[in-house]
């Protein structure tokens, strides 16, 4: 019983690693490297993802000897509840600043229809000019979150290229998308043309993780509006959770599809046969 | 067919790592959320130099609003994410003029936001699986390029919607 309650916990071995993980990334802190006029933002969130990585059993062998074999797994269900009072402390930044979150509500709003960009950039280039077949509708459709993927499964199933269009940008997006997201908006606020509200409340795309890495980065590019930033992002992020699922199955998948069938034309099923192959 | 479905839901289950909220084991969830806050606590300690025991009050708050959120995304009738229900639960206790959500505001004002998510990135790295590596191997750099176009025209089409709305309305 005992042994079978630990087992159900990953192991004492997986939180462990954790703390020691936490330790180290938050005593390294925050490091700025100015470049020009602007900076790269690295956060403890980064060092903490990248010595997972490598301490991940799958990487380093040496550390399947220490944790148990379901570890990887309980470490998924982990990812989950530990984010639960992040988000709880970054809902807990909008009440007090209601007043300030209603009155960019237009913004707040319409700024969700902007995550429909991704289609607007990464589909000619998926398309035109890395020569993409089906691949590209799951790939760009999307942040590639794991509702998006699921919408994904659901419609095409994972075996097929629009799933493994999605899987590939999942996966790119687990691995490298909190780096993308500690050190891009912190770079277009430094060019000076941007309401730091429209980046604050651009930083809600639907993860957790990504949402950590953009408010950090901004809050550390421009720290005299850290509440603004917290609770629009936050309020952003709640939107995108209840609309994000929705948009995709009657906007933004519809679109791609269509934009597809209209740059390929007829020569459709050949190239949708190639990518199979 | 039928078992093809099966397996193709299984293997994106699996691959996902999500579990269906309405199944979920709350006094397991309850349990593993305690280490989770224990985590955030220390890691809020070595950030910010913040004793443990004075973050304390505020930790017990965020777990409560988490574990309210939990039981609202199993038990309310229609679907929303349990970190949807979290957030407005936590909006809702910090409006000024709701009772209580002062001491809320100036407890949880002693955690640092980022260090709380430190935990998280933690897990997310030991849990990657052998198939999330292989498929960002297999997938090859097309796939790299596009996924960086995804979160940049993702991020920037908000961005430029948000600011035009913003300079509209003012």
């Amino acid at each position: 019983m005992a042994q079978t309650t630990l087992a159900r916990f990953g192991g004492v071995g997986l939180h462990l690693f954790v703390l020691g993980i936490v330790v180290v990334a938050e005593s390294i802190g925050l490091i700025r490297i100015p470049i020009g006029i602007a900076a790269v933002i690295l956060l403890p969130i980064l060092y903490a993802f990248a010595m997972g990585i490598i301490l991940n059993p799958n990487i380093m062998k040496g550390t399947r000897r220490v944790l148990s074999g379901n570890a990887t797994k309980v470490a998924g269900t982990m990812i989950a509840i530990s984010i639960m009072p992040f988000i709880a402390k970054f809902g807990t930044t909008v009440g007090p600043q209601i007043q300030k979150v209603i009155e960019t509500g237009p913004a707040l709003v319409l700024q969700e229809i902007g995550n429909l960009g991704t289609i607007l950039i990464a589909f000619p280039v998926a398309v035109f000019l890395l020569k993409m077949g089906r691949e590209a509708i799951g790939a760009t459709y999307s942040i590639d979150r794991e509702p998006n993927l699921a919408l994904i499964a659901d419609k095409y199933g994972l075996n097929s290229p629009e799933g493994a269009g999605a899987m590939g940008v999942y996966a790119t997006g687990t691995i490298i998308g909190t780096f993308i997201f500690a050190i891009m908006p912190p770079l277009i606020h430094s060019l000076g043309i941007f309401d730091v509200r429209s980046l604050a409340m651009s930083c809600g795309v639907g993860s957790g993780s990504m949402l950590a890495a953009c408010t950090g980065g901004l809050v550390s590019a421009a720290p005299a509006d850290k509440d603004t930033i917290l609770a629009l992002a936050a309020a952003s992020n709640i939107l995108t959770y209840a609309t994000g699922l929705y948009a995709g199955v009657f906007v933004a998948l519809p679109l791609t599809e269509w934009l597809y069938r209209i740059s390929r034309g007829e020569k459709t099923s050949s190239i949708s046969q190639e990518a199979r192959s | 067919m039928s078992t093809e479905t099966i397996k193709n839901a299984a293997a994106s289950a699996d691959i996902l790592n999500v579990e269906d909220e309405r199944r979920i084991d709350l006094a397991h969830h309850a349990l593993l959320l305690l280490v989770a806050c224990a985590l955030g606590l220390i890691s809020n300690w070595v950030a910010t130099k913040v004793d443990p025991m004075v973050a304390l009050p505020g930790m017990a708050f965020l777990y409560a609003m988490s574990i309210a959120g939990l039981l609202l995304a199993k038990f309310v009738p229609f679907y929303l994410p349990s970190v949807a229900w979290i957030s407005l639960v936590a909006i809702l206790v910090t409006i000024p003029g709701v009772p209580g959500s002062a001491i809320i505001v100036e407890q949880v004002g002693k955690l640092n936001f980022l260090a709380l998510a430190t935990p998280a990135l933690a897990y997310g790295g030991l849990a990657l699986t052998q198939n999330e590596f292989q498929i960002a191997r297999t997938s090859g750099w097309k796939i790299v390029v596009v996924a960086i176009c995804v979160m940049f025209g993702t991020y920037m089409g908000s961005v430029v919607v948000a600011d035009v709305t913003l300079k509209l309305f003012e």
